[in-house]
């Protein structure tokens, strides 16, 4: 990569140098973070309590079901049980993560974990897998600005809540809109793709059997034990684990097939195709 | 008065009894369930292997949790009753299951997820069809 000949130099300036990488995140975080500050506020939170939330829970999915389970007056406990539910993925984000941590004190731990988040994560694991000056103190430098963009969002939005009107069942399908990305971020094989069926059949006749936001948990915990069940299987049975039709990889359109996320199964936001195409010209 | 009628609305939807406290630990608990899931395990793994069952498994919890999340928020209403809508298109009275307009706004959502991989852009057309099948066809 050639940089011009700026007074800065941003090779010599890591904080302005993660802050370009940490850009096209932040910039997305926005718009969204604005949404969900309007929703909070429309649940009875006021700008300060949104503002709380943005940082403490720091997760778009997590704060959007927040907003309408306030509204839905859901008690506490299944609030809090939905929550955890919600958030128990970053657990294996957060084991993926560890093996760059371990000359890391365990104040060090706690503060990056706390901040971990799906898209930084993205970028995080990119730049660890890719980048061999990558240090964890950059990769926390990151997380903090997606949180400081994260959290503006969320305050913006509180604060022009009150001040205009804006038609909620809209902003409400943000969240559908966000899970829909993400699952399809998440089906990279055909088995995928089957628990995800599954899981609209299990989940229809369990949140109409339950009438509670715990039909969702059942639902979960059943068709990820299915999908671990099947894989499990197919690894034992089958010679070739890899090449049978039930774990192979969906075909997805050429220009998403770029080097490292393919790897991760993970969310591979639009970020990191830039960084690649980056890393790419820089060849040339 | 246009923002005085919002308000109405709005303090219809907040439940009385929510008060300060009620929120404050509201939010206690939301951080609690944000950080016990992003710490220990990262804390625990850091000086020992991850067990391969343990990772085997937690990689199909994402999708099973988001497909439920969007069936809840499609086809099922806050008193967890089957969501049925009528669309009266080109003189024709249609019964769908789930609420029309999020169907549809899905069915794009997804289809731009994967051609473009990019959260906004998805997000940003999900609302938009969302807003033009309201203002439109008003479903």
């Amino acid at each position: 990569m050639q940089h011009k000949a700026h007074q800065i130099d941003p090779e010599k300036q890591p904080w302005l140098e993660n802050l370009g990488i940490a850009m096209p995140l932040c910039l997305s975080y926005l718009p969204i973070g604005i949404a969900c500050g309007i929703l909070l506020h429309a649940a009875g939170m006021n700008f300060l309590l949104t503002l709380l939330v943005s940082i403490v829970v720091f997760s778009g999915g997590a704060q959007f079901i927040l907003a309408s389970l306030l509204v839905l007056d859901a008690p506490v406990s299944s609030i809090f049980m939905t929550l955890f539910f919600l958030e128990l993925r970053y657990a294996l984000l957060g084991s993926s993560l560890s093996k760059y941590f371990k000359h890391s004190s365990q104040r060090f731990v706690l503060l990056f974990s706390a901040s971990m988040n799906d898209e930084n994560y993205a970028i995080n694991y990119l730049k660890f897998a890719t980048d061999k000056n990558w240090t964890t103190r950059d990769a926390l430098m990151i997380e903090h600005y997606s949180l400081i963009s994260w959290a503006s969002g969320n305050l913006i939005g509180s604060l022009i809540g009150s001040a205009v009107s804006i038609d909620l069942t809209i902003v409400d399908f943000a969240l559908t809109a966000l899970f829909i990305y993400m699952i399809v971020m998440q089906i990279q094989n055909n088995i995928t793709f089957i628990i995800c069926l599954l899981s609209i059949i299990s989940s229809f006749f369990f949140l109409l059997l339950t009438k509670n936001t715990i039909g969702i948990i059942l639902s979960t915990l059943l068709t990820s034990l299915i999908g671990f069940a099947i894989e499990n299987r197919v690894r034992k049975y089958s010679k070739s684990p890899n090449k049978t039709w039930i774990l192979g990889k969906i075909h997805r359109p050429r220009m998403t097939k770029t080097t490292v996320e393919e790897m991760e199964g993970e969310n591979a936001p639009e970020e990191e195709q830039q960084l690649n195409s980056e890393i790419h010209d820089g060849d040339k | 008065m246009v923002n005085l009628s919002n308000n109405l609305v709005l303090a219809s939807m907040v439940p009385s009894h929510h008060n300060l406290t009620y929120h404050l630990i509201v939010i206690l608990l939301s951080a609690l369930a944000a950080f016990i899931p992003r710490y220990f395990p990262m804390r625990f793994f850091t000086n020992r292997p991850i067990p391969e069952w343990f990772n085997e498994w937690m990689k199909y919890v994402p999708v099973s949790l988001f497909t439920a999340l969007v069936v809840k928020g499609i086809f099922v209403d806050g008193k967890y009753h089957l969501v049925i809508d009528h669309i009266h298109l080109f003189g024709n009275n249609l019964t769908v299951y789930g609420l029309a307009s999020y169907l549809i706004a899905a069915v794009c959502v997804a289809l731009v997820a994967y051609f473009t991989r990019s959260m906004l852009s998805s997000v940003i057309v999900g609302l938009g069809v969302v807003w033009l099948l309201s203002v439109t066809i008003g479903v």
